[in-house]
């Protein structure tokens, strides 16, 4: 059993189609997970602002808040500028390109990571580290998000929900973008994430589920069960995460 | 005794299967405690059905006492089949673009072994509504709803169209799933109506497995789901 076991993808709050708890804590303690990055449902099915206010809101260490940021020209964006963006603090910060209807490569959401990596905004209130972009793959592509990797070098980006149909493509990023790394919690084909981990190290691989959405049962139990050394289960559990983070703490 | 109904060996053209072997499966399932599991030959379900039938008996002759056989039967095809040393027939009507209701999987029926179907919520070949009027024409054979028809938004209706049809069961495995899921369907259908399957190697045999393992259920309700069922249907056909 890890050590220590953080989930990289949460939600926490109501959605539209479903009864889940809005509260991840419980299902937290019944698996074992010390502690999550959680993403407010509001952000993802009603309006970016008041989830993002939500889930600052939460205000528990257990729960880090990864708020979400819509890109854009003045009036259309998510907040106001990249500098607020920046004030937040927040370690990680969700895109979600189809979600919101912007371009993730396009000129705006490309100034906006410049301008939050590079820390040039006047009046920078955050870390010195700039955020780390978490992208669901079924917002974007592996072709978009190489092209974000080359566009903005040094650029941190987890991908959250791989799946296991784009393996060959999700490779194809992992090998070309070193500044990738990959949540597990959806390679769900046999063997997938030891292959994954053979290639490209335990150390850009992430535990995250996704859920309540997306199941967190099997990945909890796949982490029990990982044909991998201990210290490489341990990355995966909790330390590429800190690592991928800049952990400090 | 921990039975999985759903699983297959071979590759899929779709996507990469790091571990496409019958001993890949046979590890993991000595790990996880797994006594058994049904498969379909990944090339029967796709375009030889006769050839990849025979490919999965080789295996299950490989491994006594670890692998069923779930023979492949394409109605385009007429596949011969066997009713001896096989848990029974499975039938994907999406790959072969024949809805489970279609008149051409008559012999199958009559043949009155188990039958594993891929179901899928508002596909036209596999709808779980398909799976009410195939039971209701055939109500002494065993049928199990793989994947209870897949998408979240289609579970509980599956659960209902079937309620009325003893001879279905749902069968859980798909990357869609979710251990608070299998819970609900065993709320909804009642423990005896639910089957674990891991859809391995398509999918990771520890995900699905995990999803049941960690499930909210009661010791009871989980030993019916993760084998107790099976083993009542398949009766003597057990490896």
């Amino acid at each position: 059993m890890p050590k220590l076991i953080v989930d990289a993808h949460r939600l926490a709050g109501p959605v539209p189609f479903d009864d889940l708890p809005v509260d991840p804590r419980p299902d937290l303690d019944r698996l074992g997970i010390d502690r999550a990055l959680v993403t407010h449902t509001l952000s993802l099915y009603s309006d970016a602002e008041v989830g993002n206010d939500a889930l600052f809101a939460l205000s528990d260490p257990r729960l880090e808040p990864v708020p979400v940021v819509v890109p854009g020209v003045p009036g259309a964006c998510t907040p106001a500028t990249p500098a607020a963006v920046r004030a937040w603090g927040a370690r990680m910060v969700r895109l979600c390109p189809e979600r919101h209807r912007f371009d993730l490569t396009g000129p705006i959401a490309l100034r906006w990571l410049a301008a939050l990596r590079d820390g040039a905004t006047e009046g920078d209130a955050g870390p010195g580290r700039p955020p780390v972009v978490a992208v669901d793959l079924d917002e974007t592509s592996p072709a978009q998000l190489r092209t974000l990797a080359d566009r903005l070098p040094g650029q941190r980006i987890l991908v959250l929900n791989p799946g296991y149909r784009r393996l060959r493509a999700l490779a194809e990023l992992m090998a070309e973008a070193p500044d990738v790394w990959v949540e597990i919690g959806t390679v769900n084909t046999q063997g997938g994430v030891e292959w994954l981990a053979e290639r490209f190290g335990a150390e850009r691989l992430v535990f995250g589920t996704g859920a309540p959405v997306a199941d967190d049962c099997g990945p909890r139990f796949l982490l029990d069960h990982l044909d991998l050394t201990p210290h490489e289960t341990d990355l995966i559990a909790a330390g590429s995460l800190a690592a991928l983070l800049g952990d400090r703490r | 005794m921990i039975l999985d109904a759903h699983g297959h060996v071979g590759t899929w053209p779709d996507f990469l299967i790091p571990d496409p072997t019958a001993e890949g499966l046979v590890a993991t399932m000595d790990r996880l405690g797994v006594t058994a599991v049904g498969i379909s030959h990944l090339l029967a379900v796709g375009p030889d059905a006769e050839r990849g039938n025979r490919l999965a008996q080789e295996v299950a002759a490989r491994h006594p006492g670890r692998f069923g056989v779930w023979q492949v039967y394409n109605p385009h095809h007429r596949t011969p089949l066997v009713t001896d040393g096989v848990w029974g027939v499975k039938l994907h009507p999406d790959v072969h673009q024949c809805r489970l209701d279609d008149p051409r999987y008559e012999r199958v029926w009559r043949l009155g072994l188990p039958v594993l179907a891929h179901g899928q919520t508002d596909s036209p070949w596999s709808d779980p509504a398909q799976f009410a009027t195939v039971a209701a024409r055939h109500p002494d054979v065993p049928l199990l709803m793989g994947h209870t028809g897949l998408w979240p938004n289609g579970f509980a209706r599956a659960a209902r169209l079937v309620a009325d049809h003893p001879s279905v069961h749902l069968e859980v495995c798909g990357s869609k799933s979710t251990g608070r899921w299998i819970a609900r369907l065993v709320e909804l259908a009642g423990a005896g109506r639910v089957v674990f399957g891991t859809d391995a190697c398509f999918l990771d045999m520890r995900l699905g497995f995990g999803r049941l393992a960690l499930a909210p259920l009661s010791d009871a309700d989980r030993a019916l789901v993760q084998g107790g069922n099976l083993a009542r249907l398949l009766g003597k056909g057990l490896p």
